[in-house]
C-alpha cells in the first residue's frame, strides 16, 4: 500500500484477494494468505521458516503480511524507492554502482544491484519448497527472475497469476540467522537459511542479490561493489555458522 | 525590582554580550537534598491525557473550514527554477490558492538541497493538495553540486570565516610532549525525526494571527513572525500546549509557518502545513556531518601539554557553524591548545540544533583519543582523566559555578571497576570490553523568564507562564516547585503554558535551559505569593495559620505572585559534567555491536524531580546509541540527493537495541545559581555516549573506530586495521 | 465532507461502538478515525507502516492503521486508545513514566495491553519482541518495558 501511495506502483482497481487464497497450516502444505506472525509461532513448520518469520519486519506487518505477500515484495534499493530512472524502471543505469550501495547485492549485481529483502524467500529456498499457483506448480526459486536487459521483472509472476499455498519438504534440520542494522526490525544485510533435507544441505541467501540466493558455488564468488564487501565478510561468518548448527543436530 | 545589566547570554555555546533587564533573585536557595516535593520523583501532571491520548497536539487540531497545504519541494542538491506554472494546479477539485517563487521569502528559486521549498498549494483536503501540487509545471536548470566538505574548504565556499580559538602555543605544547597521538575521525549526518512532524495550523481574525504550532520556542516563533511580517507582537498569538517531540528542531517558524500564513491570508481560511515524514527527513535541520583532524600531546605521566584540533563542519547550504571544537577547548586543563573550525557550505539540508550540538560529535573524538593516548601511555583512562581535571575555565581563567567532575569518577568507579569480569566473558569471537568518556556541557539557562503564580479561595495554585513543555516533564517539575514552595499538595497545583497570549515570557526550550531559566522565575513567582498570603495571616493575627486557612478567607479575591528569573553569577562558567561506562560485546566475525550496560554518573545541580531526570537520562543515552551504531542520513554522492527518507531506512533504536542503564545524579545545587541551584539535564546524557562505546570496542578488541555510525563496515575494518597492526607490531593510533 | 469523497455507506465498529461513514476507496483505517470520527488519540507518525504509532487492535491484533484500508476491517472489530482509556496499562504508563512527548505512547499501550492479553507475565524478550514495531523517539523505552512488567500492580 505505501508503494501504491508513493506513486511507484499504479492501479485502476484493488482486488481484495483474502477471501480466495488460502490462509492457515494443513500439514505441510501453508497457505499464502497465512500471517507470518502465525508461522513464527507454528511448531510443526521447519526452525529456518519460523526463525525467517520471527525475525523479518516489525509484530505489527507480522500480523498484517503474508506469507505470499512476503515473498512477492519489492527490493528496498532507495533509488528504485525513490524513483529514480533505474534498470528496474526501465531505464539504462543502476545508479547502487557509482552510487550509495551499502547495503546493495553482492551477486549478481552486474545489470543490477538491488537486494532482495525477503527472509521467508531464502527460508523457502533453502528448504526448496514447492509454490502453488491458480496456474501452476513450481520450485519457489522459479518464481524470482533475476532482472536483465530484455526482461526486467523480478518474478515470474503473470498478470492473473495468485500464489496459493507453499508445500514443504520434510526438513530433517534448518536454521536461518540475519544480520542487521539494528537488533529487530529491519531489512536483513545479510541473512542465511540452510536445511537439511533428504540429506541433502542447500543454503539461500537474502539481502545478497536481486533475488534470494541460492548459494551453489563459493562466497569467494562474489562480486562485491567498493563499498558492500563487508557482507562477503558478514555472510562468510554466518554460512559457517549456519552450516554448523546443521551438524551440531546430528 | 527590575535592574539593567550587562552580561553574557549563552545558548548552546553561543555567546554574546548583551544588555539583560533582570529581576533580582533574592532568595535564598533551599537546604540540599530532598525537599517535600521537589528532588522526590513525581509522576507526569499530564501523564493521564498524554497516554490516554487526550492530549491535544497540533497534529490533532482540526479548525472549522480548515485548508491543507502541499508542498512541492527541490529534488534536486542544486538547481534553478527556470520555469514555473502553477496555473495547472488551481484548476485541480478542492484547490484555493497556490504561491511560488517571489511570492514568499521562504518559497526558493535557486534550491540549495534536496528538499527545498518552491511552491505551495492549499485545498480542501491534503490528498487534494498533493494531487494538485502534481501539475505544477516546472522546469529546473541543475546547476553544479558541491557535497563534499573539505572541498569546499579548499574552495573557500564558507558559511562564515573559520572559528578559530587558541591560548598557549600549541607548537611549543608538542614539542613539550613525550607522546604524541593524531587521529580522523568522522561523524555522520543524524536527523531529529521527532514523532510529530514540524508542522503549524494558521488562521487569521482581522489583522491579528493565531498560529498554532509544534514548537520550542513560543516566544521565538512569536517574535519571528510579527518581524518577518511587521506586526507589532500581540497581534501574534502563538500556542502549544503539547509538542510530539523537538530535539532542538524546532526552534522557529520555518518555511511551513510561513507557508500557512500567506496561504490563510489569501484564502481568509485557517489553513494547516504539515510535513510528511518524508518531508522531515530532508527539510528540517539535522547534526552536520564533521571531519575532525585532532593531535594530543602528553608528558610521560599523562600530563597534557597540547591539543590541536582542526575540525570541518559540513553544515550544509545554510546553518551555523556548531561548537564541535567545545571538548577540546573546554574538557581538560592544558595550556596550549589551538583549534580551528571551519562551516563548509554544501548542497546538503542546513544544519539544526541537535540535542548538545557539536558537543556530542567533539566528545567522540576528543575521548577516543584520549583512550589511544591512555594506552600509548599506559595509563588507566579514568586516572588519566583525573590527572588532566580542570579547576578552571582554561580558555579565559574563569572559575565554574559548581563542578562536581571528580566526584562524578569517584561514583563511576565501581562500574569501571566491572571491566575485568567483564572482559573475561569474551569467547573466541565475541569479544567484551568497558570504555568510559567524560561530558562538559552548558546548561544554566538564564534571564530573562517570567511566571505568574494564581492562588485562589480553594487553596489550589495555577502556575500561568507561556513556556512549552516539549515531552522533557516540564509542567511537572514547575508544579513540583510551586507546590513546594507554597508547602500545597503537588495535585494543588495546575500549570497553565503553551500561550503567548495567555502567560509573560519563558524561555527557550532549548540548551538544557529549560529548568534552569523557568525553575527560579516559577519560584520566585509563587513566593511572592506565599509572602502576600503570609502578610494577610499577620494582619489577622495568625501568622502561623496553614495557607489553606488563610486563602480560605479570599472568597472571589486571589492572591497574584509574579516572578522573574534572576541573573547568572558574574563572571563564572555555569557548565554540567558527568561521566558514562559503557560495556559492549563485539562479534569479530561479522561486526555486530551489542551495548549491554551503561552506566552514567552526571552533575547538573539540584534534581527537581528525580522520575523525570532518569527518564532524560535514559532518552538521551539511548539517541546516543542510535547515533554510535544504526543511524545515518545517506545521501547520492555523485548528485547529493538525499536517499534515506523514511523510517525504514534511516534507523532510529528499537526498543531491542536498549542496554541496561544505570543512572545516577550528584544532586548537589550550584550555590552560585540562581534560587533553585538547578542546571538543564537534556543534553548532557547523549554527549558521551559514543565515545564511551568506541572506548568499549577498543577495550574488548583492540580495533579503533573511526567513523560514526560504527557499522559493520567500519566495525570490520577497525578489526582488520588492527589485526595488521599487531602482525607488524606498530604502535597504535599514529 | 467534500463530494468527491461521497461513496457507499460503511459499517465500521470501533471501541464497540457501531459508526456509519462514507469512505473513499483507498481512505486508510487511521484517516477514517481520526477525520472522520474524530478519535485523534491514534497518532500518525510516519503514514508508511514504519513505526507504530498508529497502532490499533484489529479483533485483538495490533495493527497498523495508516496502511490498513478502511473497507478492509469493515466487518472487524476495530480496538483504539480511547476504547482503553481506563487499562491498567494506561495508569502503569504513569506510573513508571514510561512516557515522554507522548505521541507514540497510544500505539506503544496498544502494543503492550494485545501483549498482556496473550501473556499476562511477559519476559523481557517476550516484551522486547513484541514491541520492537513501536518506535520511541524520546527514547522512554526501559520505563515502557518497567510498565508492562509491572501492569497489574
Amino acid at each position: 500500500m505505501p508503494l501504491l501511495r508513493s506513486g511507484i506502483v499504479r492501479a485502476e482497481t484493488l482486488v481484495d484477494i483474502r477471501g480466495v487464497v488460502p490462509r492457515g497450516i494443513d500439514g505441510a502444505s501453508i497457505g499464502a494468505g497465512t500471517t507470518l506472525a502465525e508461522l513464527e509461532c507454528a511448531p510443526q513448520i521447519p526452525d529456518v521458516l519460523r526463525e525467517a518469520c520471527r525475525l523479518a519486519a516489525s509484530p505489527q506487518l507480522r500480523n498484517m503480511g503474508s506469507l505470499g505477500g512476503n515473498l512477492l515484495q519489492s527490493t528496498r534499493c532507495w533509488y528504485w524507492r525513490l524513483k529514480w530512472p533505474c534498470r528496474l524502471h526501465g531505464g539504462d543505469e543502476c545508479f547502487a554502482h557509482e552510487g550509495e550501495h551499502r547495503e546493495h547485492a553482492i551477486f549478481e549485481n552486474g545489470f543490477c544491484a538491488s537486494a532482495h529483502p525477503s527472509d521467508v524467500a531464502a527460508a523457502l529456498v533453502a528448504l526448496d519448497a514447492t509454490l502453488h499457483t491458480n496456474r501452476r506448480e513450481l520450485p519457489v526459486s522459479d518464481l524470482y527472475h533475476l532482472p536483465r536487459a530484455d526482461d526486467r521483472r523480478t518474478t515470474t509472476l503473470e498478470p492473473g497469476e495468485l500464489l496459493l499455498s507453499v508445500e514443504l519438504p520434510p526438513a530433517e534440520r534448518s536454521v536461518y540467522l540475519k544480520a542487521m542494522e539494528r537488533k529487530l526490525w529491519a531489512f536483513p544485510l545479510v541473512g542465511v537459511a540452510a536445511a537439511r533435507t533428504g540429506g541433502v544441505t542447500r543454503v539461500a541467501l537474502a539481502g545478497v542479490a536481486p533475488v534470494p540466493f541460492l548459494l551453489q558455488g563459493s562466497l569467494e564468488d562474489a562480486t562485491p561493489l567498493p563499498r558492500n564487501a563487508y557482507k562477503v565478510d558478514v555472510a562468510r561468518a554466518l554460512v559457517k555458522r549456519a552450516l554448523a548448527a546443521l551438524e551440531e543436530s546430528t | 525590582m527590575a535592574r539593567l545589566i550587562r552580561t553574557e547570554k549563552e545558548v548552546e555555546g553561543r555567546y554574546e554580550e548583551v544588555w539583560l533587564v533582570v529581576e533580582e533573585d533574592v532568595l535564598e536557595q533551599w537546604p540540599a537534598g530532598a525537599r517535600e516535593i521537589v528532588g522526590r520523583p513525581a509522576t507526569r501532571i499530564d501523564g493521564l491525557e498524554r497516554a490516554r491520548g487526550e492530549a491535544v497536539y497540533t497534529a490533532d487540531l482540526k479548525l472549522p473550514g480548515m485548508l491543507h497545504t502541499a508542498v512541492l519541494r527541490s529534488p534536486y542538491a542544486h538547481a534553478r527554477v527556470a520555469r514555473i506554472d502553477l496555473a495547472p494546479a488551481l484548476t485541480m477539485p478542492g484547490v484555493h490558492a497556490a504561491i511560488g517563487p517571489g511570492e514568499l521569502d521562504v518559497l526558493v528559486e535557486e534550491c540549495g538541497f534536496h528538499g527545498a521549498a518552491i511552491a505551495a498549494v492549499c485545498a480542501d483536503t491534503y490528498a487534494q493538495a498533493r494531487a494538485a501540487l502534481s501539475r505544477v509545471e516546472v522546469d529546473f536548470e541543475q546547476l553544479e553540486v558541491l557535497i563534499d566538505p573539505d572541498e569546499a574548504v579548499a574552495r573557500g565556499q564558507l558559511l562564515g570565516e573559520p572559528r578559530v580559538r587558541e591560548r598557549g602555543d600549541l607548537d611549543r605544547g608538542l614539542a613539550e610532549a613525550d607522546v604524541v597521538v593524531m587521529g580522523e575521525y568522522t561523524t555522520q549526518v543524524v536527523l531529529h525525526n521527532s514523532m510529530e512532524t514540524h508542522q503549524a495550523v494558521v488562521q487569521w481574525l482581522g489583522d491579528s494571527l493565531e498560529v498554532f504550532i509544534s514548537t520550542q520556542y513560543i516566544w521565538g516563533v512569536r517574535d519571528e513572525i510579527a518581524s518577518t511580517l511587521g506586526l507589532p507582537g500581540d497581534k501574534v498569538r502563538v500556542v502549544c500546549n503539547y509538542m510530539g517531540g523537538g530535539f532542538g528542531s524546532k526552534n522557529g517558524a520555518d518555511d511551513y509557518t510561513f507557508i500557512a500564513i500567506e496561504l490563510a491570508k489569501r484564502t481568509r481560511r485557517p489553513v494547516r502545513c504539515a510535513l510528511t515524514r518524508r518531508e522531515e527527513n530532508l527539510a528540517t535541520g539535522n547534526r552536520n556531518a564533521t571531519i575532525q583532524r585532532l593531535t594530543i600531546g602528553a608528558r610521560a605521566d599523562g600530563t597534557l601539554t597540547a591539543l590541536g584540533g582542526e575540525y570541518v563542519n559540513a553544515t550544509g547550504w545554510g546553518g551555523w557553524s556548531s561548537p564541535v571544537e567545545g571538548p577540546m577547548q573546554m574538557l581538560y586543563a592544558c595550556e596550549n591548545v589551538k583549534t580551528t573550525t571551519w562551516a563548509a557550505k554544501i548542497n546538503q539540508p542546513p544544519m539544526k540544533a541537535f540535542r548538545a550540538p557539536g558537543f556530542v560529535e567533539g566528545t567522540f573524538g576528543l575521548e577516543s583519543l584520549l583512550d589511544v593516548l591512555a594506552a600509548k601511555l599506559d595509563i588507566d583512562p579514568l586516572d588519566l582523566r583525573r590527572r588532566n581535571h580542570a579547576q578552571h575555565d582554561g580558555a579565559d581563567g574563569r572559575p565554574y559555578s559548581g563542578k562536581n567532575l571528580l566526584e562524578c569518577y569517584r561514583r563511576a568507579e565501581p562500574h569501571w571497576e566491572r571491566r575485568h569480569e567483564v572482559r573475561a566473558r569474551s569467547t573466541g569471537t565475541v569479544k567484551r570490553g568497558v570504555g568510559m568518556a567524560s561530558q562538559i556541557w552548558y546548561g544554566g539557562g538564564g534571564p530573562p523568564s517570567y511566571a505568574w503564580v494564581r492562588v485562589g479561595s480553594d487553596g489550589r495554585a495555577a502556575v500561568v507562564t507561556a513556556m512549552q513543555d516539549l515531552g522533557t516533564g516540564t509542567r511537572t517539575a514547575m508544579a513540583q516547585i510551586a507546590a513546594e514552595e507554597l508547602g500545597i499538595p503537588l495535585d494543588h497545583v495546575t500549570v497553565s503554558l503553551g500561550d503567548s497570549a495567555r502567560g509573560p515570557f519563558a524561555s527557550i526550550s532549548a540548551g538544557s535551559s529549560t529548568t534552569p531559566s523557568m525553575g527560579p522565575a516559577v519560584r520566585a513567582a509563587a513566593a511572592d505569593a506565599r509572602r502576600q498570603i503570609e502578610e494577610i495571616a499577620a494582619q489577622r493575627g495568625t501568622p502561623d495559620a496553614p495557607l489553606a486557612e488563610i486563602v480560605g478567607l479570599l472568597e472571589d479575591a486571589q492572591i497574584l505572585g509574579k516572578g522573574g528569573r534572576g541573573p547568572n553569577p558574574t563572571g563564572m562558567q555555569v557548565l554540567t559534567f558527568g561521566v558514562q561506562v559503557a560495556e559492549v560485546a563485539v562479534d569479530i566475525e561479522t561486526g555486530e555491536v551489542w551495548v549491554d550496560r551503561i552506566a552514567a554518573v552526571h552533575d547538573v545541580g539540584r534534581v527537581i524531580n528525580p522520575l523525570g531526570a532518569s527518564s532524560q537520562i535514559e532518552g538521551g543515552i539511548i539517541q546516543g546509541i542510535g547515533h554510535t551504531l544504526s543511524e545515518h542520513r545517506l545521501h547520492d554522492p555523485r548528485t547529493g540527493q538525499i536517499l534515506t527518507t523514511s523510517l525504514d531506512a534511516y534507523k532510529l533504536p528499537t526498543f531491542a537495541d536498549v542496554p541496561v542503564i544505570v543512572s545516577e545524579l550528584i544532586d548537589e545545587p550550584d550555590a552560585q545559581l540562581t534560587n533553585l541551584g538547578s542546571k538543564g539535564l537534556g543534553e548532557p546524557p547523549i554527549i558521551p555516549t559514543a565515545a564511551a562505546i568506541s572506548n568499549a570496542i577498543r577495550d574488548a578488541t583492540g580495533a579503533e573506530v573511526h567513523q560514526l555510525p560504527i557499522s559493520r563496515e567500519e566495525m570490520l575494518r577497525a578489526l582488520r586495521e588492527a589485526a595488521a597492526r599487531e602482525k607488524v607490531g606498530a604502535p597504535a593510533g599514529v | 465532507m467534500p463530494t468527491s469523497r461521497r461513496s457507499p455507506l460503511l459499517r465500521l465498529e470501533v471501541n464497540d461502538h457501531v459508526y456509519e461513514l462514507h469512505a473513499e476507496v483507498g481512505t486508510t483505517l487511521a484517516e477514517a478515525l481520526r477525520d472522520d470520527l474524530a478519535l485523534t488519540g491514534t497518532k500518525v507518525a510516519c503514514a508508511e507502516g514504519h513505526c507504530g504509532s498508529c497502532t490499533v487492535l484489529v479483533d485483538g491484533v495490533p495493527t497498523l492503521s495508516c496502511i490498513t484500508l478502511v473497507h478492509s476491517v469493515a466487518d472487524a472489530k476495530v480496538t483504539t486508545i480511547e476504547g482503553l482509556r481506563d487499562h491498567q496499562m494506561v495508569h502503569a504508563f504513569v506510573r513508571e513514566d514510561a512516557l515522554q512527548c507522548g505521541f507514540c505512547t497510544p500505539g506503544q499501550i496498544v502494543s503492550a495491553v494485545a501483549l498482556v492479553g496473550a501473556t499476562p507475565k511477559p519476559s523481557t524478550d517476550e516484551i522486547r519482541h513484541a514491541m520492537a514495531g513501536n518506535l520511541c523517539r524520546c527514547g522512554a523505552y526501559p520505563k515502557i518495558e518497567e510498565a508492562i512488567r509491572t501492569w497489574q500492580d
